[in-house]
């Protein structure tokens, strides 16, 4: 994990501040949109922390972005619980726990089979979903109020607002990033970049690497349950289609289309990919194959992603002196 | 007679048919080196797995410090102190010198499941890499990728990670394989500094080098001990130069 460059940093606080400025220009409809693509963001971060810094690529990782989702509505519903300070930790906490179980089956393979048994896993929560008529079978169920942040009848901020809402996912987002950060230049973190540049030698070394994915793919299990819990709160429903390989699949193109390792690359993937939707729907029913085309177009000429744009590795490149060294040297070489 | 740091009881590894390592009893005293020697096929290189734990023995058993290690994962097997290097130079080679010897010290913290401080506040295995490099000659090289270094200098990086992993066992699996002579000679006099402190296990094809360095010598031949004994009893053995120095090159 790299220190952010400062002209990059500087391009990401502008972003944040244009984001923070958005709703007072915005319409409504916008404000919304804009709101999804923070929790897509989210989403694509928290895979990007398996596929980009793991190299665990997982297919079925909308399990836990899913799970969130009918996790708070089941604590609606049958606990009556309504409180963010309650619903919130309670979700994350189940997300984590379920990860770790799902991950200790999964970790144990590689590659391509880590692939199939975590979309195996994840289809079988659908199906679970789907065929449950308590937890609302294919219709899924209401999410009836939005939660709510009081604090000793004090309220703080009131979520069924949509740009207190827009707030709060941008709030969210930028927590998982620093979050994610955090993680990933701690001691835990070095044994992470270790693990994805030769494995058997860190074991050799001494680490036993099992224990570490797992808690990797616990962590991101966590940040794609808060996804979860935003998006289904905000869409005030949560039904089997959040937990499909359609999700999954998506979370995986927006990570390889913003580009994976870097956490910033594909939250601006998922604004890009979500903005083009909107757009070429709005121009023509065959959206799907702008779409298709645009993928296409990024992957063979951008390989690492949006976030390998000229502009931004020119960004990235640039030190504090000015002068791009050979290599980027890391934070340890600093101290 | 010193005591044996490790040793192996009966150990025989078996791939279907082929015995590449049978019945193989050997004490390898703590503070020597000892070399293990042999053509081509003999099953050093299997030996050598069995006892990092690369490899599940098919029988027998090893012995660390009076404590069966048989069937031990190689992560757990390193922790108690036994580091290797391998046949095939294996480092980290998108990471910086410094970086492989940081997260090589690191191993030795008794858990790295710590996600909250900054990796790069700990000065202590910042300096515990930056003296295995400076051992290894390499501190000049500090900030370069591995993947930058010529092969020699990879073998000085793999064994400066073993040192900072502060092992009281190395393993070195033909450390000088594919040297030229002036790297040779650089890695065979770093082998007989940490000779001093440590107790090694050589498996190398240079014989001048291991009877320069090496305090005993097996030699093993279709994954049986042949002999095992003293540099001048080896190069005097009858059975040793028939089976593997050549014979017929005497005069």
């Amino acid at each position: 994990m790299r220190p952010l460059s400062r002209p990059l940093l500087v391009l990401l606080l502008v972003i944040v501040a244009l984001l923070v400025a958005f709703p007072q220009l915005a319409e409504r409809y916008y404000v919304q949109l804009a709101t999804k693509m923070m929790i897509m963001g989210i989403f694509a971060m928290s895979l990007d922390l398996l596929v980009g810094y793991t190299r665990l690529v997982s297919l079925g990782h909308a399990a836990f972005f899913g799970l969130a989702g009918y996790a708070l509505a089941v604590l609606q519903r049958d606990l009556g619980l309504v409180s963010l300070w309650t619903t919130l930790p309670l979700t994350l906490g189940i997300c984590a726990l379920v990860a770790l179980l799902v991950g200790a089956l999964a970790i144990r393979t590689s590659g391509i089979y880590f692939i199939m048994v975590t979309l195996a896993i994840a289809q079988m929560l659908y199906y679970f979903a789907n065929d449950t008529r308590a937890l609302g079978g294919s219709d899924g169920m209401f999410i009836g109020a939005k939660p709510s942040a009081e604090v000793f009848g004090l309220e703080l901020f009131d979520l069924k607002n949509r740009v207190t809402f827009y707030y709060f996912a941008l709030g969210a987002l930028v927590a998982s990033f620093f979050l994610a950060r955090m993680v990933l230049a701690s001691l835990f973190g070095r044994v992470i970049d270790a693990i994805r540049c030769n494995e058997p030698r860190t074991r050799a070394l001494g680490f036993t690497t099992w224990r570490y994915k797992l808690a990797m793919f616990a962590i991101a299990g966590m940040l794609a349950g808060l996804a979860g819990y935003i998006g289904a709160a905000q869409d005030g429903i949560v039904n089997p289609a959040y937990l499909s390989w359609h999700q999954s699949g998506q979370a995986l193109v927006i990570v390889i289309l913003g580009g994976m390792g870097t956490l910033y690359g594909p939250v601006v993937g998922a604004f890009v990919l979500i903005a083009l939707e909107d757009v070429a729907a709005g121009i023509t029913e065959h959206w799907l194959l702008f779409i298709g085309v645009f993928v296409i177009a990024v992957v063979l000429l951008l390989p690492r992603g949006i976030a390998s744009l000229p502009i931004v590795e020119m960004l990235g490149r640039l030190r504090r002196g000015g002068t791009p060294p050979p290599r980027p040297i890391p934070e340890a070489g600093d101290d | 007679m010193t005591e044996a740091l490790l040793e192996t009881r009966g150990l025989s590894k078996h791939f279907g048919g082929l015995a590449a390592v049978s019945d193989v009893s050997l004490a390898f005293e703590a503070g020597r080196v000892h070399a293990v020697i042999g053509p081509n096929g003999a099953g050093k290189t299997t030996f050598l797995n069995l006892l990092s734990g690369e490899m599940r023995p098919s029988a027998g058993s090893v012995w660390f410090k009076d404590r069966a290690i048989t069937g031990l994962t190689p992560d757990r097997v390193a922790r108690l102190g036994i580091g290797r290097s391998f046949q095939r130079t294996n480092v980290f080679t998108e990471l910086t010198c410094f970086e492989n010897c940081w997260i090589a010290a690191q191993s030795r913290l008794p858990s790295s499941l710590r996600f909250l401080r900054p990796a790069n506040r700990r000065s202590d295995l910042a300096a515990s890499a930056a003296r295995s490099l400076e051992m290894c000659g390499l501190l000049a090289r500090r900030d370069h990728a591995a993947s930058a270094l010529s092969h020699g200098e990879r073998r000085q990086l793999e064994i400066a990670m073993i040192l900072a992993t502060e092992p009281e066992l190395l393993l070195f699996d033909e450390p000088l394989a594919g040297m030229g002579y002036r790297e040779s000679q650089d890695v065979i006099a770093l082998l007989r500094r940490i000779a001093e402190k440590r107790t090694i296990v050589l498996i190398e094809h240079d014989m001048d080098a291991v009877f320069s360095i090496a305090h005993r010598i097996t030699v093993l031949v279709n994954g049986c001990v042949l002999e095992t004994g003293s540099v001048s009893e080896i190069q005097g053995s009858r059975a040793v130069q028939a089976a593997y120095l050549g014979a017929e090159d005497e005069p």
